[in-house]
């Protein structure tokens, strides 16, 4: 869990003494960039900012965890980073990519080429077998067939999942379906694979193997990886912590003092 | 792998449901119009399929080709009017006739041979040449046999079939003028001369049908000049049989559009969730859109094809009377219209699915 690509810079809001936080600045060349994005939804005397100039960057190849409380701004921001959601202000690039540039249009083009999505809730489509879930987001880039069928069964393979191919989503156990939406999200080579709660689910155990397949697969693979979780005790397979307090976002230099 | 047709795999009850109630409600818009063309065929086939642009009636006969008496002489009068080229004496009426030893209504018509008047529609064998032959719309005659009219005691040798040439729903004889005066003196004797109802008329080239009968209105006394049209159009009782039956049809076919809709609607709303899933990993609307619109005509289309053969099992099976038959063109433009429609109906599903906000799938909202 050292840092070699993050330096603090200063400590967090209101902390006193030697800080385990420190905001976190950009560095040049890394995959994912996010400059100073803000998310206010609403306006005037309703205007709440669910997202205050947050900033980070994540090197091709890392699995950083993005933890924060619920309502914290965790899930805006990933959804930012995914193009999902549009920033008030601020610039999210991913390798050549300005996100918050895109139109709509090019937007659902990047989510399918270059995101790989793992949610916590409605991750399957229900009348799609294990193996056709996979091979449904490949059609979304043009896939020819038969590679695809070649990468949907070798992730299926790889994920243990090889006689449940055939098996639609409420036939599969939690842990099961989780790792079939793992093998989605890697299914179109994607450049970023971005992960919501995937332990919510699932008791400790299963929620362990989930995140070490997790960071197996994206480390095996060279992608870059962000998971938002609550649980602290994911934080371990991860190269790297931020934290999202009050829309506020913070590069945690040690996670081991993190206490919620 | 299409969406469409993974989720109809899996869902057989579902759509196998709506697809039954779908070919029911086809099979309703196709029987209803396919009676309805049947009736108002047997009621005014034979004015419909007479050869000739034009027909003269006797004005005191308020359109009605039955009520209508005309002296031979009118024949004269009409064909003096300038744009009238050949024409012909059309009689007609309704009499007692005994078929296969049962007696029964039959209408009988004369025309004159090589004249307009003749009936069109001829299935098999031939028009009548000469005396005591006629040809038959009904009444489940073949040629060869033959019918009596009562009470004249006329026989009439069947030559011809025909299809599309009834009046008033029941037999209908075409027969030549010679036999249709016997008949008509024997049904009414002491008539000084046996009286036409309509006068058939085509124009001469490049006369206006429309303009040569009103000339005839204007200049023949006593009389009312119709194109063939117009004549159909104007039978009584047939603009509201016309209407009352396409009230029937056109609520059927609305309230099947409307069930086709809100079902596809009601599966939209169901699948919101995956459908916010499918967006948020990178489909487009248009996809699902294209999805809703593929399951909507592969239900429309199977539906369709239970629908016309439970209608042609029902136009065989059923006794109604009529010369039922079902034309291709009707179930071809029945079911394009309810795939049609059905689509527009999909409108309300692909617009629900153009409103999905991708960022819902991970609670961005």
């Amino acid at each position: 869990m050292n840092d070699p690509v993050v330096e603090a810079t200063d400590s967090a809001p209101g902390g006193d003494g030697p800080s385990p936080v420190s905001d976190a600045p950009l560095h040049p060349g890394a995959l994912l960039q996010v400059r100073d994005v803000s998310k206010v939804y609403g306006s005037g005397h309703t205007a709440v900012t669910a997202l205050d100039a947050a900033t980070m960057s994540v090197e091709q190849g890392e699995f950083v965890a993005l933890l924060g409380p619920s309502g914290s701004g965790k899930t805006t921001l990933i959804s930012i980073i995914g193009g999902l959601l549009a920033a008030t202000s601020g610039t999210v690039t991913v390798g050549d990519v300005d996100v918050t540039q895109l139109s709509k249009r090019d937007l659902t083009r990047f989510r399918a080429e270059q995101v790989g999505f793992v949610f916590q809730s409605a991750n399957l489509v229900p009348f799609l077998t294990a193996r056709e879930n996979l091979l449904y987001v490949a059609t979304l880039v043009k896939t020819p067939k038969k590679a695809a069928q070649q990468r949907a069964d070798q992730l299926l393979e790889e994920l243990g999942l090889a006689d449940r191919a055939k098996n639609l989503p409420e036939q599969l156990s939690g842990g099961e379906r989780q790792r079939v939406a793992i093998g989605r999200a890697l299914m179109n080579d994607p450049d970023l694979v971005l992960v919501d709660e995937p332990t919510a689910a699932l008791d400790t155990a299963l929620g362990r193997q989930v995140v070490q397949l997790l960071r197996r697969e994206i480390k095996d693979r060279g992608k870059t990886g962000i998971m938002v979780t609550h649980d602290l005790r994911m934080v371990e397979y991860t190269d790297r912590v931020f934290e999202i307090l009050d829309g506020h976002l913070t590069h945690v230099e040690e996670p081991s003092a993190l206490q919620h | 792998m299409g969406l469409a047709g993974a989720e109809i795999r899996r869902a057989k009850l579902r759509f196998g449901l709506l697809t039954g109630a779908v070919s029911l409600l086809v099979f309703l818009v196709l029987l209803l119009s396919t009676l309805s063309a049947a009736l108002v065929g047997a009621l005014v086939g034979a004015l419909e399929g007479l050869r000739a642009d034009g027909l003269v009636y006797a004005d005191f006969a308020r359109d009605n080709i039955a009520a209508s008496r005309m002296a031979p002489d009118v024949l004269d009068a009409v064909a003096a009017v300038p744009g009238v080229g050949s024409y012909g004496a059309v009689g007609t009426f309704t009499t007692a006739a005994v078929i296969d030893g049962a007696q029964v209504d039959v209408q009988v018509f004369g025309f004159d041979q090589g004249a307009p008047g003749a009936p069109s529609g001829l299935v098999d064998g031939a028009l009548p040449t000469g005396p005591g032959e006629a040809a038959v719309d009904g009444g489940g005659v073949a040629i060869g046999d033959v019918v009596t009219l009562d009470p004249a005691g006329t026989e009439l040798t069947v030559v011809g079939l025909l299809r599309g040439a009834q009046f008033n729903a029941i037999p209908t004889m075409y027969v030549d003028s010679g036999t249709y005066a016997d008949a008509f003196t024997g049904t009414n004797p002491g008539l000084p001369f046996v009286p036409i109802n309509a006068v058939a008329f085509d124009v001469t080239e490049g006369s206006d049908p429309a303009q040569v009968a009103s000339d005839i209105t204007a200049t023949v006394p006593g009389v009312t000049g119709y194109t063939r049209d117009e004549a159909v159009s104007l039978i009584p009782g047939i603009e509201s049989i016309s209407q009352s039956f396409g009230i029937l049809v056109g609520l059927t076919f609305v309230i099947g559009i409307v069930v086709i809709g809100f079902f596809f609607l009601i599966l939209t709303v169901q699948k919101l969730k995956p459908f916010t899933l499918l967006r948020a990993i990178g489909t487009s609307t248009g996809r699902l859109a294209a999805t809703v619109a593929i399951q909507i005509t592969l239900v429309v289309l199977i539906a369709s094809a239970i629908a016309v053969g439970l209608t042609l099992l029902a136009v065989r099976g059923l006794n109604t009377g009529l010369p039922v038959s079902i034309e291709p063109s009707l179930i071809i433009g029945v079911v394009v219209s309810v795939w049609v429609f059905s689509l527009l109906a999909g409108l309300l599903s692909i617009r629900r699915i153009a409103r999905i906000d991708p960022a819902s799938a991970v609670g961005a909202r």
